[in-house]
């Protein structure tokens, strides 16, 4: 290696360093909100019980709340979290738009239509039947979308938006026609990580995780293409291939996350805001980042869900929204309209 | 038909309940005697109305009380929620009277209104859902007496007062002495075990998507008729609110054994063909319900035609109860 690689390679190093301890920083970090978040809920229960009832299991009320109810809900908010995070990070990048969110490739829209028809022709009854008409609805619209748009960024967001605003029209026609479909709807359409304990999880989430994993492989090549397609093609980034699967990699995370906890709005767009500065223009940071970011946010909000109300909870989304807003007006000011 | 109300619905008796005040609770009507007419106090004041309507119109929860109180009914509202709890006799004129407004206050049709020439209009919805009918113009066409629900278990006083001010107080008085003689047979039948279970009931208006569960307590949609025949519901809400909040509340499934771990037994909503609710199912489907010592000395029981809200319904509601506390009487 010459003298001028060496260099180049020790300070990138150096560059790097910072960010490892960010990581090393945000694992640890999100580790601690997770415990914490198994400790809190509407039935108050001792630290050493939490600790029993995970390394211990009796089978007592207690017990059965950590493991059964708090433990299924922290995991589902750390793989919501991080694919709503990650997908964002996805569809802003791919779509070199700082507003895009996963919604925007009518996932939301779809799964809510189809939760609107399963319900008026009587097959989304239960958990089970919302999930699988969710997941349905959600991927064919984006398969939709990502069809119409997939060859520019802007065809693609137009796309989005314009099936976005039929699907919706359609599906609040419909539900204005037929009062059960609009309560079947009213009880999903509000996302919240409440009660999912019961429902078929681990096809969702078993996706997220793949889809992840995807999502760090592909991030190298979604770095050249945020220098644009030319500087992408010089560098000799497979464009057309690299955008499909990145289509593919936002449309299931988006659309299980939508699917198992409903639509949850603002963590897509919000997170990788947060984390933009930090990974310094690098889209493999940013991935890294937002992955560790999102799960830390939807639990903490779903922590507020769960003790904002004398009795009851708040859903989560509610939470993320009220979040939200400030969220993103105070990474516009602490880094400037230009960095998103 | 789904036990499930539409949240506006719910939401709008609680809000009427926090406006009015309950003020439905009068049910004292003032008999002039003069001219044919006398003064009604109704949720809309003391309103002038004839002493012998000859034809009634009647909306909301005063359909399907004017329609077993055999009032001389000309028109009313859509009512499919109370479909499934009425008597092939009442089903009959359920369906021949001419429909003048839908399910919604938003759905009256004035011109129908007009067209069935009533003498008296008798609206059986919270004082707040008022604001989405224009009373005037049905004052425009005959006095309008507003007589909406407040707590669940006063369907007694309201359609009471709803029959009185129609002037149908004769069958519907026949009903309630069906209703409470068979109320009193039941009493005695379960004397010896009823009065001495605490109990407690889990309602069919939880939303599961919240993760909560509807805890309902003594004068309770799913508690008043059981009440009636001896069964003795313990505890009361945190928090007390307006309307069905003053006897109902929604914790979260932790909260469960919290909430029914002192309950002898438990007492359960289901769907009038029998199928359990959803909100229900996600309660028994949990591990805290099977840790609960009413489910494992198996006293749970499920009672159907829990929105019952005339006296004719709610001997259906006894007879359910009868069939479900059966076992009892064998233990």
């Amino acid at each position: 290696m010459t003298v001028a690689g060496r260099t180049s390679e020790a300070a990138g190093e150096r560059r790097a360093a910072p960010q490892i301890g960010l990581l090393v920083g945000g694992l640890v970090l999100l580790a601690a909100v997770a415990v914490v978040s198994i400790g809190v809920g509407a039935r108050s229960i001792s630290p050493t019980e939490v600790v029993r009832a995970l390394l211990d299991y009796q089978g007592t009320d207690d017990h059965v709340i950590v493991r059964d109810v708090r433990a299924p809900r922290a995991l589902l908010a750390v793989a919501v979290g991080a694919a709503l995070a990650v997908s964002g990070a996805l569809i802003q990048t791919l779509a070199r738009n700082p507003l895009a969110e996963p919604g925007i490739l009518g996932v939301t829209a779809g799964a809510g239509f189809a939760i609107t028809l399963g319900s008026g022709l009587g097959f989304a009854a239960g958990q089970a039947g919302q999930l699988g008409s969710a997941v349905v609805g959600s991927v064919l619209a984006a398969l939709l979308v990502a069809a119409v748009g997939r060859r520019s960024p802007l065809r693609l967001v137009l796309t989005g938006v314009a099936l976005t605003a039929v699907l919706s029209g359609v599906a609040l026609g419909m539900r204005l026609m037929l009062p059960d479909t609009f309560d079947a709807y009213r009880f999903w359409s509000v996302g919240s990580l409440a009660a999912r304990e019961q429902a078929p999880l681990a096809w969702p989430l078993t996706a997220i995780a793949v889809c992840l994993v995807g999502a760090l492989l592909l991030s190298r090549a979604l770095n050249a293409l945020a220098l644009g397609e030319t500087v992408a093609h010089t560098l000799g980034a497979g464009v057309g291939r690299v955008r499909a699967m990145a289509l593919v990699l936002i449309t299931v995370l988006s659309g299980a996350a939508t699917a198992v906890a409903g639509p949850i709005l603002f963590v897509g767009l919000m997170v990788p805001h947060l984390v933009r500065k930090p990974a310094a223009g690098s889209v493999p940071w940013l991935i890294l980042y937002t992955m560790v970011l999102g799960p830390i946010v939807l639990l903490v909000a779903d922590m507020g869900s769960r003790v904002l109300l004398p009795t009851g909870e708040v859903p989560v989304a509610v939470v993320t929204a009220f979040l939200g807003g400030p969220m993103l007006i105070w990474a516009v000011r602490r880094y400037g309209a230009g960095s998103l | 038909m789904s036990l499930r109300r539409s949240s506006g619905l719910v939401g709008a008796v609680a809000l009427a309940l926090a406006l009015t005040g309950c003020g439905s609770s009068d049910s004292k009507s003032d008999s002039s005697g003069k001219g044919g007419t006398r003064v009604f106090a109704a949720d809309n004041g003391k309103i002038k109305i004839p002493a012998d309507p000859q034809r009634v119109v009647a909306t909301g929860y005063a359909v399907p009380v004017m329609i077993e109180a055999h009032a001389p009914l000309v028109g009313i509202s859509s009512w499919k929620r109370g479909e499934s709890m009425m008597s092939k006799k009442d089903l009959a004129t359920y369906k021949k009277v001419p429909k003048v407004a839908g399910e919604l206050a938003t759905e009256t049709n004035y011109e129908a209104v007009a067209e069935a020439e009533p003498d008296l209009i008798v609206i059986g919805v919270p004082a707040p859902v008022l604001g989405d009918i224009d009373v005037k113009r049905l004052e425009s066409i005959a006095p309008v007496v507003a007589i909406g629900p407040t707590v669940p278990s006063a369907w007694r006083e309201l359609s009471h007062k709803q029959a009185d001010a129609a002037g149908s107080l004769k069958q519907f008085d026949a009903v309630k002495a069906k209703y409470e003689a068979k109320a009193a047979k039941l009493a005695e039948k379960y004397k010896d075990v009823l009065p001495q279970l605490k109990m407690g009931h889990v309602g069919a208006y939880g939303e599961t998507a919240k993760g909560t569960f509807q805890r309902e307590f003594g004068s309770s949609w799913g508690t008043n008729i059981a009440e009636d025949a001896g069964a003795k519901y313990y505890g009361k809400v945190k928090k007390k609110g307006p309307g069905s909040r003053a006897v109902s509340e929604y914790p979260s499934l932790e909260e469960l054994p919290e909430s029914l771990g002192k309950a002898d037994a438990i007492t359960y909503s289901v769907n009038p063909d029998g199928s359990v609710p959803e909100p229900v199912k996600y309660v028994m489907d949990s591990k805290l319900w099977k840790n609960l010592p009413a489910v494992k000395a198996k006293k749970t029981f499920p009672i159907r035609y829990t929105e019952a809200a005339t006296y004719g319904s709610g001997m259906q509601t006894l007879d359910a109860i009868d069939k479900s506390f059966a076992p009892l009487l064998n233990r």
